[in-house]
């Protein structure tokens, strides 16, 4: 089990009268056989989520407590902690395939290698025909995809996922939850996502901490079972409509409003 | 309302006022649109037409201003004859070679220069003052210095036509390189990409649209320099050839020349366009 945690970091940026986020904790854990934690951070803007995901990057350093993974503090970026943001970040000079094969390309694989490998990724993400694509040639959800493929191409531990599916439509994001927990039970990896979405944290969470703004501080943690359920098979629908699944998503409603006049 | 009671509002007919239209949503009368090509290729068209007017009633002297046909027929002749010793093409061979290898030194210093100011504040603080000194210079005024410290060779005219051409490249790469995305290059990095990496792969490529504008700002300042370049000692050129030819009031061969300078310019325009389309295709689709 290898693990990705922040001890009680707070986050300060320079010209900022007040902190971001005042010593937060998280354990993200990924299992060596078998799933990772799939770890969500909800609540207000201003909560620090994103700043917290940054920390936990090694974009951002924390001004106070420790962030480490597998036991050595975070010193910086790398890719045993590959990034998706909201906004593809793709580079639109490469095609889709070598998009993908980026990282393979940085740590100098052959040319056969790396094709061979960003066309398996690509099918893992369902977009197995559009290895020559042009990036602007893909829709909003198609970009996603790449990043994803992107991202696991570095064969990381952690995956970490800056509002992911933000820019998509309603409809293309209810997609791309399945292609999320289809990805993390297939990668065995360990997932701290920041969304906006109640109902995507519930499905695709097995944690959800919900923070609240002023400094950014965890108001509550919820162990749920949602995404679980769907890499155990059963149909995504059949979860969202299961009562369970609405009393989640009020109490979880709930503590993300806590403090806030109704 | 119930949903099954909603029914579709019949489409307005054509000129019909369906109720909802504000007074500005209205079809607008159909124009004829003049497109802007055509303005062009009349105002073109009128141009020449005034100035075979004005050759063929003799309103100015031949001497100031020859006809168009004279002016053709100077181009053939130069074309195949040549001037001042040296044909038209062997004139615009040289020039276009000072120009080129111009471009390509002021390619060398200039984007390393750009990419030292946009990545880096010590960069920015070295070069951007210099390059503002340098860059409202006219080229006239260090072409005496340069042939001081350089002489009168051909390495004088190239680098002439260089510091003109430095400015845009250096400015263009730099403002290109600060454009770049920061989660671009975020991504980079978290897929354990270097600082080296992601220069080379995420920051250049980000930067080649602004580049390669700085280029063809770059070319245009180049002809506009050349001239001036090959006013000392030069032995072939556009540039030598219209001086050469004003010398001796030789006015048609000034004019032809002007207008074989336009036309190359246009021409390399329409080339670095084509380079863009093809080389930056995602430029402005992202």
């Amino acid at each position: 089990m290898t693990h990705l945690t922040l001890d009680k970091v707070s986050v300060h940026y320079d010209g900022q009268p007040a902190a971001a986020v005042e010593r937060v904790s998280l354990d993200i854990g990924k299992s060596d056989s078998g799933r990772g934690d799939f770890v969500v951070l909800v609540g207000r803007s201003g909560c620090g989520k994103t700043s917290l995901l940054n920390v936990a990057a090694g974009l951002v350093e924390p001004a106070g407590g420790l962030a480490t993974v597998g036991g050595r503090p975070i010193t910086g970026p790398g890719s045993d902690r590959a990034v998706v943001f909201q906004n593809d970040a793709l580079f639109p000079w490469l095609t889709a395939r070598e998009n993908v094969a980026f990282a393979l390309r940085l740590r100098g694989a052959s040319a056969d290698k790396r094709a061979r490998r960003a066309d398996e990724l690509l099918s893992l993400v369902k977009l197995g025909d559009a290895g020559d694509k042009r990036i602007w040639e893909l829709s909003g959800g198609m970009r996603q995809r790449v990043g994803l493929a992107r991202a696991l191409a570095a064969e990381p531990e952690f995956l970490l996922l800056d509002e992911p599916l933000g820019a998509l439509d309603a409809l293309t994001r209810e997609r791309m939850q399945t292609t999320l927990l289809d990805l993390w039970a297939a990668a065995q990896v360990g997932v701290l996502m920041v969304t906006h979405g109640i109902e995507e944290a519930l499905v695709l969470a097995t944690r959800i901490v919900v923070l609240a703004p002023g400094p950014g501080h965890v108001v509550r943690t919820f162990e749920t079972h949602f995404g679980r359920r769907y890499a155990a098979g059963e149909p995504i629908r059949a979860i969202k409509a299961d009562p369970a699944f609405a009393v989640g998503r009020a109490e979880l409603t709930d503590a993300i409003f806590e403090g806030e006049a109704a | 309302m119930s949903v099954s009671a909603y029914s579709e509002r019949p489409a307005a007919k054509a000129g019909e006022n369906d109720g909802f239209s504000v007074p500005w949503s209205r079809p607008r009368p159909k124009r004829t649109v003049v497109s802007a090509r055509l303005v062009s290729a009349i105002t073109i068209l009128v141009l020449l037409a005034a100035w075979t007017a004005a050759a063929s009633l003799q309103l100015v002297s031949p001497v100031f201003l020859p006809s168009p046909a004279a002016v053709w027929a100077k181009f053939v002749v130069v074309a195949r004859d040549g001037f001042v010793d040296a044909t038209l093409i062997q004139h615009v061979a040289a020039s276009l070679w000072r120009v080129f290898a111009a471009l390509i030194a002021a390619i060398l210093v200039g984007v390393p220069v750009g990419l030292a100011i946009g990545i880096s504040r010590i960069g920015r603080g070295v070069f951007d003052p210099l390059l503002e000194f340098l860059r409202p210079i006219p080229p006239l005024a260090y072409l005496p210095l340069i042939i001081i410290w350089f002489g009168i060779g051909e390495p004088s005219k190239i680098l002439v036509i260089a510091i003109a051409m430095l400015a845009p490249v250096a400015l263009s790469t730099a403002a290109g390189v600060r454009g770049v995305s920061r989660e671009r290059v975020d991504a980079a990095r978290s897929l354990g990409a270097t600082r080296t990496q992601v220069i080379r792969h995420v920051i250049l490529p980000s930067a080649l649209p602004s580049i390669l504008t700085g280029l063809r700002i770059a070319l245009g300042a180049g002809w506009s320099t050349l001239v001036a370049a090959e006013l000392v000692a030069a032995t072939r050129g556009l540039g030598f050839m219209i001086q050469s030819a004003a010398q001796f009031l030789v006015t048609d061969v000034v004019v032809m020349g002007i207008l074989v300078i336009a036309i190359i310019a246009f021409a390399l325009e329409f080339v670095i366009r084509r380079i863009e389309r093809v080389l930056v295709p995602w430029a402005g689709r992202e």
